[in-house]
C-alpha cells in the first residue's frame, strides 16, 4: 500500500460493499439529510412526536384533528433524517510498519472498506491518521464519488511515531464537536494505555468501535535465540534469550493485554473486533463485522 | 589436595587465568541478534514480571557463566593432576617383589603352590593402594624388572608371565627410600631382606623329602670304573623313601630306606653294571611337597682308553706324561715311519708335521713346516705368556704364568683361537676344523713339561680331542654351556631354544634335566639338577607371618582428573542441554 495504487480493491468488492449498511447503535443528529434517523425533528417521513405550537411553526404540520379533540394547535414532528459523521482514526505510528503484510496496510484496507460502506450510505466520513498526535485528517467527504479521494488519503498515510492515542484523541475532539461514530484502527500498542484515550472519546459521546490490528509476529512470535528487540516507535532495545517458557509468558501476556482491551470495550458497550493480518480481508468486512453488529 | 603435576602456586595461578580466559570470553560472547518489533511493551511486561517474581530468573543468568567456568576449572585443574588422600590416597611407588626360587613349587594344603598363593597376593596388593599408585614387579631371578606404572593390567599380564625357576635367587636391589617394598616370598631361600621390605608370606609347612646331592665319580683303584654318589634328606615327618637308580640301557637299582626328621641318607651306587649315558636318580615318598628335588640326572661316560700315536725323534717328558695317563693307550714312533692309521684316536707330533693332516684330531709341539699349519714368521726369544684363556675346556686347571720360554715361533693368528699368548706371538692355538692344537714352542725350549699343569693339560686336550666327559653341573635356572653355538638338545633327543651369550650358550631349564650340547664335534653333557639341602628344606622360612603387608583400598580407582573430566563432559551435555532448551542463558 505504500505504492501510488490508488485502487485498492476490485471492482467486486466494491459492488459488495454496497449492500452492507453501517448500522449505528445510537442516532446521531446531521447537517444534512441522508438515511439516518436522528433525535433531530424535521421533514421527515417517519413520526416522531407532539408539541404544542408555537407562532413560527409550519401549518403543514399540525395536527388537525386533534385540534378537533381538543381544540388546541398541536404541532407533528417527524423524524429527520440526517447524514452520519463517521471518524475514521487510523493508527500510523511506527508500530503499524510491523508484520508482513504491515498493519499498516490491512488498517488502510479496512478503513477504505469502511469509507466506501459510509460513503455509500451518504454518511459524512472522516479520515484522521495519528501517532504521537494528529498527523493528518481529511476534510469529512460524502457521497461515493468521493472514496478516491480517501484512498489516495490513506496512501498517503507514512508510518512514524510513538503511538499517544489520547493526546491525538483529544486534539481532534476538542477541535470537531460533533458527535459521531468513532471507529479506532490501531495495533493498540500504547505506552499509556488505550483505556484514557478511548475515556476522551466517551467523553465527547462518540459512539466507538475499536478495531484491532495485530500481526501473526506479534500474535506467535517465530524468535529464538539470544536477540536484541529494538521497539520499532521509541528505538529501546532489550537483550533476551529466547525460551519456549518466555513465549509462552509472551503469548499469554498478549492474550491478557487483547482481554484486557476487549473487557474495556464489553464494560463500556463499545464495538470491538480483533484481527490479524494474516485473515483474509473480505472474509474480515463481510462476516466479522456482520457478526460483530458493525454491519447489516 | 595436592597436585601432582604442578605447584600450588601454577595450580592458583593456572585457575586464575582459566577463570578469567573464561569470564572475558564469556564477556566477548558473540552479540545478541537484532531484531526489530513493533513495540517491546509485552516483552518489558513478561520480561519485568519473570525477573521481579522469579528467583531462579535472577540467577540464571549468571548460571550458564558458572558452569562454563567450572567445565573449564575442571580441566584445567586436571592437568594439575589433583589428588584427595582420602578419596584417592596419595601418590606412593609400590614395588612387588615375587620370589621366583624353586621353593615356590612347593605344594600346599589346598592343593594349589605357594607360587600360586603369591600370585594372588600380589594381584592383591596390585588392587591396594590409591589410582595414582604406580606399581613396579620385580621377581628373585633377575629376570622380570617392570618399570614403575599406574597401569595396573599391565603389571598382572607380567605377574601372569612369571613363573619360579632361578635356583640362585638373590633380592634385587631396589630403593626403599620412595617406594614400598612388598616381598612376596615363603622365606625359604632368601632369608636377608632390607629393613624397609614388607613381607607378604606365603608359607606353610610342608613335608619333602628330597636329593640333596647326586654325582658320579671315578673310582680311584679303577681307571674306568664310575660310581654314583647319592643324597637323600627328609625335611619332613619320618617317612619310607623309595630311591631309583635308572640308566639308559635299562638298568635300575632300587632302595627303599626309612627317614626320620632331618635324617640324611648318604649312598655309594657301584655303577659297573650301568653301560654309559645319563643316569636318573628319584625318591618317592608320602605328601612330598616338592617334586622338583625328587629326581636327578648325571652322565655316566662311555668306558673306553684314548688310542694315541706320539711322533717324536724322542721326547722323554711327553712319553713319560702319556705312559703314566691310566686313560692312555700309547703308541710312538718315529716321524719317519709316520703313518695314518684307522686305529688311532689322537695324534701328537712333536716337531713334525706330515704334509697332509691327519683324519683325526693332532697335538703340535713347534712350529713344524706343513701346509695346514700356519707358517713361522720369525722367533721370539723369552716370551712370557701374559693372557691365557682358563674357560676353554683345554686350559682348564692349568696355570701357565709362571711358565718360562726360551724361544718361540711368530705366526699369524687368523682364523685360529688363541688360549694363551705373550705380548708378541701366540704360544697356545687351537683350531676348531680341523681338531688341532699347537704349541708355538717346543718343550725342549721351555720348563713347561716341568710344571704341575702340564699333565692336566695333556689330559685336557685329549679329553677336549674325542672322550668322553662327565655332565657340567648346574641348577635349575638359566643354564650356560661353554660352547659358543651351541645346539642344545634334551636327552630325549628334542632341542631346546638357546641364545648366545658372551661366547657360551644359554638356556632355561626349570626343571631337573640332563641336556647335550653340541658344537662341531665337541659335545658337553649338562646335569641340571635342584640337589641342594637349602631349597630342599621347605621349613626353613624366616616369613612366618606377614610384617606390615596391610593394605589399603579406596573409593576411586582412578585419578582425580579422570573424574574431573568426566564431570566436566557432563556439566557440558547438561549445559548443551539446558541451554538449548533455554533453561539457562
Amino acid at each position: 500500500m505504500s505504492t501510488a495504487n490508488v485502487t485498492i480493491f476490485d471492482d467486486e468488492f466494491l459492488k459488495k460493499l454496497e449492500y452492507l449498511n453501517i448500522i449505528s447503535k445510537r442516532l446521531f443528529a446531521g447537517q444534512l439529510r441522508a438515511d439516518r434517523r436522528t433525535r433531530k425533528r424535521g421533514t421527515g417521513l417517519e413520526f416522531a412526536d407532539y408539541r404544542a405550537y408555537v407562532a413560527g411553526d409550519d401549518f403543514r404540520h399540525l395536527d388537525w384533528k386533534a385540534y378537533l379533540r381538543l381544540n388546541r394547535l398541536i404541532l407533528k414532528l417527524f423524524e429527520e433524517e440526517e447524514d452520519l459523521p463517521i471518524y475514521f482514526f487510523v493508527d500510523s505510528s511506527q508500530s503499524m510498519s510491523y508484520g508482513t503484510p504491515s498493519k499498516l496496510d490491512y488498517a488502510r484496507r479496512v478503513a477504505a472498506a469502511l469509507c466506501y460502506i459510509g460513503l455509500a450510505n451518504l454518511d459524512r466520513v472522516n479520515v484522521i491518521s495519528f501517532a504521537d498526535g494528529v498527523k493528518n485528517e481529511m476534510p469529512p467527504q460524502r457521497g461515493k464519488g468521493r472514496i478516491f479521494k480517501i484512498f489516495r488519503f490513506l496512501n498517503d498515510i507514512t508510518p512514524g511515531g510513538e503511538t499517544s492515542a489520547r493526546a491525538s484523541f483529544k486534539t481532534y475532539c476538542t477541535e470537531t464537536r460533533r458527535r459521531g461514530l468513532a471507529v479506532v484502527i490501531s495495533d493498540m500498542f500504547d505506552g499509556n494505555g488505550f483505556e484514557s484515550a478511548l475515556d476522551i472519546l466517551r467523553h465527547f459521546r462518540h459512539d466507538i468501535f475499536v478495531i484491532h490490528i495485530a500481526s501473526h509476529e506479534e500474535i506467535d512470535p517465530l524468535l529464538r535465540g539470544e536477540l536484541l528487540l529494538v521497539d520499532s516507535e521509541n528505538n529501546a532495545t532489550r537483550e533476551i534469550t529466547i525460551t519456549p517458557s518466555l513465549l509462552t509468558a509472551y503469548r499469554a501476556e498478549f492474550a491478557k493485554y487483547c482481554e484486557a482491551i476487549e473487557s474495556y470495550c464489553g464494560r463500556y458497550q463499545l464495538g470491538y473486533v480483533r484481527t490479524a493480518t494474516d485473515f483474509p480481508f473480505d472474509e474480515l468486512v463481510l462476516k466479522v463485522f456482520r457478526q460483530g453488529r458493525f454491519l447489516k | 589436595m595436592t597436585f601432582l603435576a604442578l605447584s600450588p602456586l601454577q595450580t592458583a595461578l593456572l585457575a586464575l587465568i582459566t577463570t578469567s580466559i573464561i569470564v572475558g570470553l564469556y564477556l566477548l560472547k558473540l552479540r545478541h541478534r537484532r531484531v526489530l518489533i513493533s513495540s517491546s511493551i509485552l516483552w518489558r511486561r513478561v520480561l519485568d514480571e519473570r525477573q521481579m517474581h522469579s528467583l531462579w530468573e535472577k540467577l540464571r543468568r549468571i548460571i550458564s557463566i558458572i558452569v562454563t567456568a567450572t567445565i573449564a576449572l575442571l580441566i584445567a585443574m586436571s592437568l594439575a593432576r589433583p589428588e584427595i588422600e582420602s578419596l584417592t590416597g596419595k601418590n606412593e611407588r609400590v614395588v612387588i617383589v615375587l620370589d621366583t626360587s624353586p621353593t615356590m613349587n612347593a605344594h600346599t594344603s589346598d592343593g594349589t603352590t605357594r607360587w600360586q598363593h603369591a600370585v594372588e597376593r600380589a594381584k592383591s596388593l596390585l588392587d591396594s593402594g590409591g589410582p595414582t599408585t604406580e606399581f613396579r614387579v620385580l621377581d628373585t631371578a633377575g629376570a622380570t624388572a617392570s618399570a614403575f606404572t599406574t597401569d595396573r593390567n599391565e603389571a598382572r599380564r607380567l605377574i601372569d608371565t612369571m613363573s619360579p625357576k632361578s635356583a640362585d635367587p638373590q633380592f634385587p636391589r631396589v630403593d626403599g627410600r620412595n617406594a614400598q617394598v612388598y616381598f612376596v616370598s615363603d622365606g625359604v631361600a632368601i632369608h636377608n631382606t632390607p629393613s624397609f621390605v614388607r613381607r607378604v608370606s606365603v608359607f606353610e609347612s610342608a613335608n619333602n623329602v628330597g636329593i640333596t646331592a647326586f654325582e658320579i665319580r671315578s673310582i680311584p683303584s679303577t681307571p674306568l670304573g664310575y660310581e654314583a654318589y647319592l643324597e637323600v634328606q627328609n625335611f619332613g615327618q619320618p617317612t619310607e623313601t623309595a630311591i631309583t637308580l635308572s640308566g639308559a640301557g635299562g638298568q635300575r637299582i632300587l632302595k627303599t630306606v626309612r627317614l626320620g626328621t632331618e635324617e640324611t641318607y648318604k649312598d655309594v651306587f657301584d655303577l659297573s653294571q650301568f653301560s654309559g649315558g645319563g643316569i636318573r636318580a628319584t625318591v618317592q615318598a608320602k605328601d612330598d611337597a616338592l617334586p622338583l628335588d625328587d629326581v636327578a640326572f648325571a652322565y655316566l661316560p662311555l668306558k673306553r682308553k684314548t688310542r694315541t700315536l706320539l711322533v717324536t725323534k724322542g721326547n722323554h717328558y711327553l712319553e713319560t706324561v702319556l705312559k703314566l695317563d691310566t686313560y692312555v693307550e700309547l703308541a710312538v714312533i718315529d716321524p719317519a715311519n709316520y703313518r695314518e692309521s684307522p686305529n688311532i684316536d689322537a695324534y701328537i707330533f712333536d716337531r713334525f708335521a706330515p704334509a697332509v693332516p691327519p683324519s683325526r684330531p693332532a697335538l703340535i709341539f713347534g712350529t713344524p713346516n706343513a701346509s695346514w699349519l700356519k707358517p713361522p714368521a720369525g722367533e721370539i726369544q723369552k716370551p712370557e705368556i701374559t693372557t691365557w684363556s682358563e674357560d676353554h675346556p683345554i686350559m682348564q686347571f692349568v696355570s701357565v704364568h709362571d711358565v718360562a720360554i726360551e724361544r718361540a715361533a711368530r705366526i699369524d693368528a687368523q682364523n685360529l683361537t688363541v688360549v694363551a699368548a705373550s705380548k708378541q706371538t701366540p704360544l697356545i692355538v687351537v683350531s676348531e676344523k680341523p681338531k688341532w692344537v699347537m704349541l708355538t714352542f717346543d718343550l725342549e725350549s721351555s720348563d713347561f713339561a716341568f710344571h704341575v699343569g702340564f699333565p692336566v693339560f695333556i689330559e685336557n686336550v685329549l679329553g677336549w680331542f674325542n672322550r668322553d666327559q662327565l655332565a657340567l653341573k648346574r641348577s635349575p635356572g638359566l643354564v650356560d654351556v661353554p660352547l659358543a653355538r651351541a645346539q642344545i638338545r634334551t636327552i630325549d633327543g628334542k632341542t631346546v631354544s638357546s641364545e648366545q651369550q658372551l661366547g657360551k650358550t644359554v638356556f632355561v631349564a626349570n626343571e631337573p634335566g640332563l641336556f647335550d650340547g653340541t658344537q662341531g664335534d665337541t659335545r658337553i653333557h649338562v646335569a641340571v639338577n635342584l640337589a641342594n639341602p637349602a631349597f630342599s628344606d621347605l621349613n626353613r622360612s624366616v616369613f612366618k607371618t606377614d610384617r606390615g603387608a596391610a593394605s589399603q583400598h579406596y573409593w576411586l580407582r582412578r585419578e582425580l582428573w579422570f573424574y574431573m573430566l568426566i564431570a566436566a563432559a557432563l556439566l557440558m551435555g547438561a549445559e548443551w542441554f539446558t541451554y538449548h532448551r533455554r533453561i539457562t542463558l
